[in-house]
């Protein structure tokens, strides 16, 4: 499908501008010695650009760990994170910051929005606090998108949790970052408004060229992705290409019957 | 007991939340506390002095009501020791010379003189003397020209044996020599004591070596004071004050109550200005701790809670935090009198931390302050716990705010605020004084519980221009403060409703203080046509030699004497008035050119004539031509006619009565008759500059006379008022303190409220740095708002106070903007200040937690 609205960031010819960010040897570990409890051990993965990968496991199988490492929202302890060209586990916390606010989008559960701010202020609010004046065409598209056009002048407390997660979705959206990461973006949804929204990082990917990840434990939600990885133990044990619902849930159902523990 | 345990474990779950309101409470409690405990010590100090020095029985001149001012103490004849030394029952009678109206300087001619207040005192070495102090080096005065010292204006003034002061008492001036340094056994309030030997005491500071300021009596084994008061009663008959040690005791705690009375009054005002302050922020603690309780309290209510359990709990709570907060403000209460003492101390009054007196009353009523502000304080809050329902377990924190309880709220505010503000308009245009300070404290109160209740009405309206002038800069961070400061206006409005309440105060009072100073420059420029005016520095009058002095200065083209005489003036409806009159030279009609409403002034300094001011005259229904009995004080007495009606529209001799000084001395014995209080100099044409430097050669020999031009008077004038207007600043920062206090608690609370949000922030990209500019700046915003509260309500006080007082010669209206400046500059210092600790706890968040936060 082409678009007449140019795709995210300019790609370079090398292998490694394909990938929109990437892991070598990624471990957490909290506590030390005796209590020492690994979430993430030595994972390499690597995030293809312009694909929508879901990260799936049961819970306790480091899934978040792994998202919120690879988003620069939480340290590794030893291994290496890429985003784009930028290496990120050496990254102080201002040069981080900066990375989140101008390379990263973020989708959560809940509590998306700042309840001081209309759903426009809120979408534009990564770019205003960049100082950066917002790309007007740009945004009307997101915004048209995930049709919220009669909505932006609304207050959060005066949305549904569906328009809620929408204004999310635009806000992550609308600064076109290098990749997109969602943490259970559909978890607090019923299952039409979570179709939407799932509809919706869908469409940004094949119509805009968005790069996303997303954690989730709905074999639904994993089945709008390009690739399923699966998390068990802290480790990637499992990849799956063009996932339907029922292959994802039947992947999940045979870890199920292994009796992990979580 | 259910409630009682999850009450304490929820205080001390939030022990950090309550922490400042705790000390909030500490602050309040410890002001009160201090205040007790330092003026119970300054009682038992001056107590024990007075214990430990009085004689038995003391015999002194009788009391005169109103009595002349003559600067010389009243004497009685030295025959009369020998009358009391018959008194059956007398073991011994000492005579005894003291005068506290003597200046004495050293051999640089300085005052050696306290300048805190306490008096000097000159008096002879006698036998009583050793209760008190004892000789530390050298010897006892033995010869004439011989002088003790105390041992602490030794040292002050680097004096030692051998050294020369100069005594200057009314009856003249002469020179000792120091022979011993004298130690006090008991506290020395800090007064400069100087012992005499008893001839050179008697001629000196009496001037005659026949008479003694009193007699010290002691009784013989077997017979009580009050006996030997009664023998000596009826011996020497009733022209004399006879006092037993007690009764001189009663009487020192009387004369000390009567000061330390209204001082502790002021104090314990300003601790109760700093208690209404923390009412604010103690119920701003509660109801954000309750807020944050909601889901947490609906849980309970929705398991079978009752409505009052979670009522009292609340209070409980509150009951914990005013117990803690109370008992550490005792403990830091008598830290701060311990302090208030050390620094008296260092001020030259020594008092004793020996001698601290801790009431049992004391800890009792800062416990009650403490116990009863929280709970009062945590009452609304805790109904608002009670009204909390089941289903708010359910939903989601945070309820929408009650808007019929905003319109409720914003008529009963704008009400009591139009009311108050018509009192206040009312007393600006009153015709009475009386009537005016009335309307004028009703309108203070209305306004300020008004703009309380309407103020987180207004802080819609005001933050928002705030933000539009200032965070505009500030951009997207500016404006996320703005919001913040404005999503809930409730909470908004009582944290700056807290630092209104010291800056309304110190706004008003700074432009009734202006003003005044205003007042009186152009009421001198007007109306004062002397060049010098000479006074005393230490409050006594100006001694008759020093006014010779005054007179022999060269260049002058005239000099006017000026006192004021005690007289018991009675009108023509009968009413007896003990006042004094101001007899001053004719002169003084030039010198101080008082407006009449009537007669012409100078027509009231005729032989047989005075002037009455214009409010005595209308209440005592007293008409131009009417004469008055006037009786003057241990003088003769008389009938006056009224040649003149003052106006009362003066800062300066406010309803002052005058009379020519040369009539006046007629009716008065010479030794009777009072010293100058105040002189008055002009220069002759063109000699400015030599008559006051021939003036200054003439004083130079009396250290204790300022000379001062018209320049140097309204100096003076501001300096003083300054001085007070700094002492009540000081004391309202406590009030201010608190205020900061409670801003910090309320970003504080702030913070830990939107952690998920500032987590989301974070997150999505905004910096640290970013995030703590946005805390300070909503930190600002809402001091500024206190601030343009503050300010606007205290200038509406100040403004109407003057308008008032206009009545009373505050005619001119003066609005100190470098005061109102600093003040709101001020505030924007505070708001920074107050929201480092806050600013630097978000910034210091982790993003991780501040999502997973629930």
């Amino acid at each position: 499908m082409t678009t007449s609205v140019s795709s995210p960031p300019a790609q370079g010819s090398d292998s490694r501008a394909s990938v929109a960010a990437r892991a070598r040897g990624l471990t957490k570990a909290y506590g030390s010695g005796e209590t020492r409890v690994v979430a993430l051990d030595a994972v390499d993965v690597d995030m293809p650009r312009g694909q929508f990968t879901a990260i799936m496991g049961p819970s306790g199988s480091g899934k978040s760990t792994l998202m919120h490492c690879l988003a620069g929202l939480d340290t590794a302890s030893s291994g290496r994170i890429w985003v784009g060209e930028t290496e990120i586990t050496k990254l102080r916390d201002k040069r981080l910051t900066r990375l989140r606010r101008d390379s990263i989008g973020f989708v959560f559960q809940a509590f998306n929005l700042l309840p001081t701010l209309t759903a426009l202020e809120n979408i534009t609010l990564p770019m205003d606090i960049a100082g950066r004046t917002p790309d007007r065409a740009w945004l009307d598209r997101v915004v048209t998108t995930v049709g919220l056009a009669g909505r932006l002048k609304h207050r959060p407390a005066q949305l549904s949790g569906g328009q809620q997660q929408r204004v999310a979705v635009a806000r992550a959206l609308a600064a076109r970052p290098e990749i997109i990461f969602g943490d259970e973006p559909t978890g607090n949804l019923d299952s039409r408004a979570g179709a939407e929204i799932l509809g919706f990082l869908r469409r940004s990917v094949d119509e805009l060229g968005q790069t996303i990840v997303m954690v989730t434990h709905d074999p639904v939600a994993a089945s709008y992705a390009d690739r399923v990885l699966y998390l068990a133990d802290g480790r990637i044990v499992d990849e799956m290409h063009a996932p339907t619902a029922d292959a994802v849930l039947e992947r999940m159902k045979s870890f199920d019957s292994r009796g992990r523990t979580s | 007991m259910t409630v009682l345990r999850t009450s304490l474990r929820n205080f001390l779950a939030h022990k950090g939340r309550m922490a400042l309101s705790a000390v909030a409470v500490l602050l309040s409690v410890a002001f009160v506390c201090g205040t007790l405990v330092f003026t119970d010590t300054m009682n038992a100090t001056f107590d024990k002095l007075v214990a430990t020095s009085a004689s038995d029985v003391t015999v002194s001149p009788a009391k005169v009501d109103n009595a002349q001012q003559t600067g010389t103490p009243d004497t009685l004849p030295a025959s009369l020791q020998a009358r009391l030394a018959r008194v059956p029952g007398v073991a011994a009678v000492v005579p005894e010379v003291s005068s506290q109206q003597a200046t004495v300087a050293d051999g640089r001619n300085q005052d050696i003189g306290s300048t805190t207040g306490a008096p000097t005192i000159v008096a002879n070495w006698n036998p009583t003397q050793t209760r008190t102090v004892a000789i530390t080096s050298g010897h006892t005065p033995l010869a004439p020209g011989d002088a003790v010292l105390d041992a602490d204006t030794a040292a002050k003034h680097h004096l030692g044996i051998g050294d020369t002061l100069r005594v200057i008492a009314g009856s003249g001036d002469f020179r000792v020599t120091i022979s011993g340094i004298a130690t006090f056994k008991t506290t020395n309030p800090g007064a400069a004591v100087v012992y005499l030997d008893t001839p050179t005491a008697q001629q000196g500071l009496l001037g005659s070596r026949n008479a003694y300021t009193d007699f010290a009596l002691d009784a013989a084994p077997g017979v009580s004071d009050d006996q030997l008061k009664a023998r000596v009663d009826a011996a020497v008959g009733h022209g004399y004050q006879v006092q037993t040690a007690a009764e001189m005791q009663a009487q020192n705690q009387k004369d000390i109550g009567s000061f330390l009375g209204p001082m502790k009054s002021v104090l314990l005002g300003f601790a109760g200005i700093a208690v209404l302050v923390g009412v604010f922020l103690i119920v701003n603690t509660f109801s954000m701790l309750v807020a944050q309780r909601t889901r947490e309290i609906g849980l309970m209510r929705a398991i079978g809670a009752s409505r009052r359990q979670m009522n009292r709990s609340v209070l409980v709570e509150a009951v914990l935090l005013g117990v803690v907060g109370s008992l550490a403000g005792i403990g830091a209460g008598i830290g701060l009198a311990v302090g208030l003492i050390r620094l008296m101390s260092a001020l030259g009054m020594h008092l004793s931390t020996a001698d601290l007196t801790v009431k049992a009353a004391t800890p009792l009523i800062g416990l009650a302050v403490g116990v009863v502000v929280t709970v009062v304080s945590a009452m609304l809050p805790a109904r608002r716990a009670g009204a909390i329902s089941p289903m708010a377990a359910m939903r989601d924190a945070g309820t929408p705010a009650d808007a019929r309880a905003g319109r409720v709220r914003a008529a009963l505010g704008v009400l009591l605020t139009a009311a108050g503000g018509t009192a206040l308009a009312l007393a600006a245009t009153a015709s009475s004084a009386s009537a005016g300070s009335g309307l004028l404290a009703v309108g203070v109160l209305l306004t300020l519980v008004g703009f309380v209740v309407v103020g987180p009405l207004l802080a819609g309206l005001v933050v928002r221009i705030l933000g539009a002038v200032t965070l505009r800069w500030f951009g997207p961070v500016g404006r996320l403060a703005e919001r913040n400061a404005l999503r809930n206006p409730r909470r908004t409005g009582a944290t700056a409703a807290a630092l209104m309440i010291g800056l309304a105060l110190v706004a008003g009072l700074s432009v009734v203080g202006d003003s005044l100073v205003a007042s009186a420059t152009s009421q001198m420029d007007r109306s004062v046509g002397a060049d010098f005016i000479i006074q005393a520095g230490n409050g006594n009058p100006i001694s008759p030699a020093a006014a010779r002095a005054v007179h022999a200065a060269g260049h002058l083209a005239h000099v006017t004497d000026r006192t004021d005489v005690a007289a018991t003036v009675t009108a023509p409806d009968g009413s007896k008035d003990r006042t004094t009159i101001a007899a001053a030279t004719p002169s003084y009609t030039d010198d101080l050119q008082a407006k009449t409403v009537q007669g012409r002034l100078i027509d009231a300094y005729a032989p047989g004539a005075m002037s009455v001011p214009a409010g005595w005259a209308k209440s005592h229904k007293v008409a131009l031509g009417d004469r008055l009995d006037v009786a003057f004080t241990s003088g003769r007495a008389t009938r006056l006619t009224v040649e003149a009606i003052t106006s009362d529209d003066t800062v300066f001799d406010r309803g002052a009565m005058y009379m020519n000084i040369a009539d006046a001395r007629k009716y008065l014995p010479a030794d009777k008759f009072p010293a100058n209080d105040m002189m008055f100099a002009a220069a002759l044409p063109g000699q400015q500059s030599q008559a006051a430097a021939a003036l200054k050669a003439a004083t130079a020999d009396y250290p204790q006379i300022k000379v001062r031009d018209q320049t140097d008077y309204k100096n003076m004038i501001q300096q003083q008022l300054d001085q007070l207007l700094n002492m009540i600043y000081a004391l309202l920062a406590l009030a201010i303190v608190v205020a900061v206090l409670g801003v910090v608690n309320t970003l504080a609370l702030s913070v830990v409220e939107r952690t998920r949000e500032i987590g989301l922030m974070r997150a999505i990209g905004l910096s640290r740095r970013q995030l703590r500019r946005m805390v300070r700046l909503e930190s600002v915003v809402i001091a500024l708002f206190g601030a343009v509260l503050g300010v606007g309500l205290g200038m509406g006080w100040g403004v109407a106070a003057q308008k008032l007082l206009a009545l009373s010669g505050l005619g001119v209206l003066s609005i100190p903007w470098t005061t109102i400046g600093v003040v709101f500059l001020g505030s924007a210092v505070v708001g920074l200040l107050a929201a480092l600790f806050p600013a630097f706890r978000a910034g210091r968040m982790s993003i991780l937690k501040a999502i997973a936060t629930d």
